[in-house]
């Protein structure tokens, strides 16, 4: 099976969580690796079956280059918090900053050659047919992308949120007992409730619980009752779920426009 | 300038980020330019407005490879503008997290990206064909920074457990003691890592007279310091950062560029090795005795040797801070004493210097500046890299593959991470 890594606008941390996965070995001998540009100085964009794409589309080269992995890819995977929700990145979209503001900010009025823009997810320039969610994505479930796909099979797609694995772990709940502003009942499992584990509220780096699930409404709420203001709230959502179309109507629902 | 030869590496692969290059040879001398293309990212555009406690979380995802210095520094500048004071045994956590990281990350860099330039092999799959052992070497070591970083962190990449004032849960005695046990079995790998880079004679083309800058460690040769030294003697403390370091825009990169009294300088492991040699103990200083003539200020070549050294050192001193941190004891928190002000913090990420500055507002962040290694040392490194392609062609080099490779080389001794340097700092 030939396979592809690519990344476009971001930190690299997922093709580097997928170049260190500890049991890569089991599995490496059923792929043939086309194109892994950090690690591999061999190869071009070329046909694959299964493409694996990390990073948000923030310039026009990102978008020329993920539209010719698609085409070049029987599969396409969408992996991590870039490239299914546009990434930290995309703050500025949900604080309704402008390109043009943010770069002036930064460089000021020099001028660069390229074009840049506010990034988005990559399912709004091509199909995405599977989605390895993460910031980055976890060991077991990359060996589970990779395994299933190894064997002509496909990834199913967790659908519930972290509280359901960190209720398993048999974790104190830190936002009913401490008042914690975690974000777990909204973000998607897969990681075994890690933070949580290590006393940490949830900062919902896995993006929101898919298939329009994600109660951002029901959370806010828990956090008004505990006295957390709406701007706040609305910072604090919005790290991971910037693009997320329900966000900002459901927060108004409860604290009001 | 009339242009006789161009050399262009569109992407330049086995780097963190995405960039190209392009030299020109021409008739009065040799231009070199990184071409950094990847998107600007805005960190201190989306970190702003937010209470320090989200800021921080936000800022390792600058980059993967150095995410521990990207959330411990700000954390340092969070402590000093609101005066908190974490315990000594935070003090000693950190300091020991961050060196899993470094670890970690020259590991990478050095076995996975650089390795296959000196083998002549496109990458280390090829590389673990005919020689599993040094591979295995490198991911051994690997994951020791990893194992370090998970259990003080959360996770290797983007820890989350570290947070301003402290940590969340902390690992038991029993676990450090594993992690001790790992780096005692590091040593021996990484001694080889040094004793193979110093079987390559560097490329004269580069020795170019430069200025090193690194940080003045507080006592322990480390990562922690808050006055920066250069090799010639210029010394000044972090909160002067602006009236010494400068930054240009250039138009063909979204990364700034820094310049030190006017001129290009480097930083990285080079520079704190050339700065700070005086403070290397145990088997480091034994190798840099036997391999002096290895530590050549003016030939960035030497980077990869000095990361190596430094492996060798920060696992000796892993196994001696483990040793001090004894059984971790769980603590709360430091709190702040202040709701606002400004505060600096300089660390030694793996490749140099990164500064951050942040003003803080009722526990709100209002104004951020981070300057990172690669943008420091961008123009130099361009310096190199003309001088690369300059050499060969006055030798009679004609082939611009064969220049591409060794510009290529260049550019990889510096370590140079892509997405740290586009994104921030305020002009």
């Amino acid at each position: 099976m030939k396979i592809g890594i690519h990344g476009l606008t971001s930190c690299y941390g997922c093709q580097l969580s997928m170049a260190i996965v500890r049991r890569l070995l089991d599995v490496v001998d059923k792929f043939e690796v086309e194109y892994f540009y950090m690690l591999s100085s061999k190869g071009d964009i070329a046909d694959v079956d299964v493409a694996f794409v990390e990073g948000s589309v923030s310039t026009d080269m990102d978008e020329e280059e993920v539209k010719k992995i698609r085409e070049h890819a029987k599969v396409l995977v969408a992996v991590g918090s870039c490239a299914i929700h546009g990434g930290v990145q995309s703050i500025l979209h949900n604080e309704g900053i402008d390109y043009d503001q943010a770069f002036a900010t930064v460089y000021g009025d020099r001028p660069i050659h390229y074009r840049g823009r506010v990034a988005e997810p990559i399912d709004k320039y091509v199909q995405v047919d599977y989605r390895l969610p993460g910031c980055p994505p976890e060991e077991e479930e990359i060996m589970y992308y990779l395994s299933t796909f190894a064997i002509g099979s496909w990834p199913e797609e967790k659908d519930y949120p972290v509280c359901a694995e960190c209720r398993r772990a048999g974790n104190p709940c830190i936002l009913i007992e401490r008042n914690e502003p975690c974000l777990g009942p909204v973000t998607v499992a897969g990681c075994d409730a890690r933070c949580i584990k290590y006393d940490i509220p949830c900062i919902g780096c896995r993006g929101a619980v898919p298939h329009d699930t994600a109660w951002f409404d029901s959370l806010a709420k828990t956090f008004k009752d505990r006295g957390m203001d709406k701007e706040y709230v609305r910072k604090r959502m919005a790290i991971f779920s910037a693009h997320h179309g329900k966000l900002d109507e459901m927060l108004d629902a409860i604290y009001g426009d | 300038m009339k242009v006789t030869k161009e050399i262009r590496v569109d992407h330049l692969a086995r780097i963190e980020g995405k960039a190209g290059i392009e030299v020109d040879v021409g008739d009065d001398g040799v231009e070199a330019k990184l071409n950094v293309t990847e998107g600007a990212r805005f960190f201190e555009v989306i970190t702003r407005n937010k209470h320090y406690n989200e800021a921080v979380a936000i800022f390792p995802r600058i980059c993967s490879f150095c995410c521990t210095p990207h959330k411990l520094t700000p954390i340092e500048a969070v402590e000093w503008a609101l005066d908190i004071q974490p315990s000594e045994q935070t003090r000693k956590l950190r300091d020991l997290l961050y060196l899993g990281n470094v670890v970690e990350s020259h590991a990478l860099h050095l076995y996975l990206l650089v390795v296959p330039d000196y083998l002549g092999y496109p990458d280390a799959f090829a590389v673990a064909q005919k020689d599993g052992g040094l591979v295995k070497d490198g991911l051994f070591l690997k994951d020791v920074g990893a194992e370090i970083q998970t259990a003080i962190g959360s996770r290797s990449i983007h820890p989350e457990s570290a947070i301003v004032g402290g940590f969340g849960t902390l690992p038991s005695r029993r676990t450090l003691e594993k992690i001790a046990a790992m780096a005692e079995e590091g040593i021996q790998k990484a001694v080889r890592a040094v004793d193979f880079f110093a079987e390559y004679e560097y490329p004269q083309y580069v020795d170019i007279k430069r200025q090193h800058l690194s940080i003045k460690p507080y006592d322990v040769y480390g990562v922690y310091g808050n006055t920066m030294v250069s090799n010639n003697g210029d010394q000044f403390p972090v909160e002067d950062y602006r009236q010494h370091l400068a930054e240009e825009v250039a138009p063909y990169s979204y990364a700034k560029r820094g310049l030190f009294n006017d001129q290009p300088y480097m930083v990285g492991a080079l520079s704190r090795v050339v700065n700070n040699d005086h403070l290397l103990t145990g088997t480091a200083q034994d190798l840099m005795e036997r391999y002096h003539q290895f530590v050549t200020p003016d030939n960035p070549f030497a980077n990869n040797f000095a990361q190596a050294v430094e492996m060798v050192f920060f696992l000796e001193r892993i196994r001696e801070l483990i040793q001090e941190i004894g059984e971790p004891v769980q603590e709360k928190p430091a709190q702040p004493s202040r709701a606002s002000g400004e505060g600096y913090a300089v660390t030694e990420a793996p490749r140099g210097l990164l500064i951050y500055y942040m003003n803080i507002e009722d526990h709100v962040v209002t104004d951020v500046d981070v300057i990172t290694p690669t943008a420091m040392f961008l123009p130099m490194m361009e310096k190199d890299i003309a001088a690369m392609a300059e050499g060969l062609w006055r030798d009679g080099m004609q082939d611009g593959d064969t220049i591409a490779k060794k510009v290529e080389m260049v550019a990889r001794a510096y370590d140079p991470c892509i997405s740290c340097s586009v994104h921030v700092t305020r002009l």
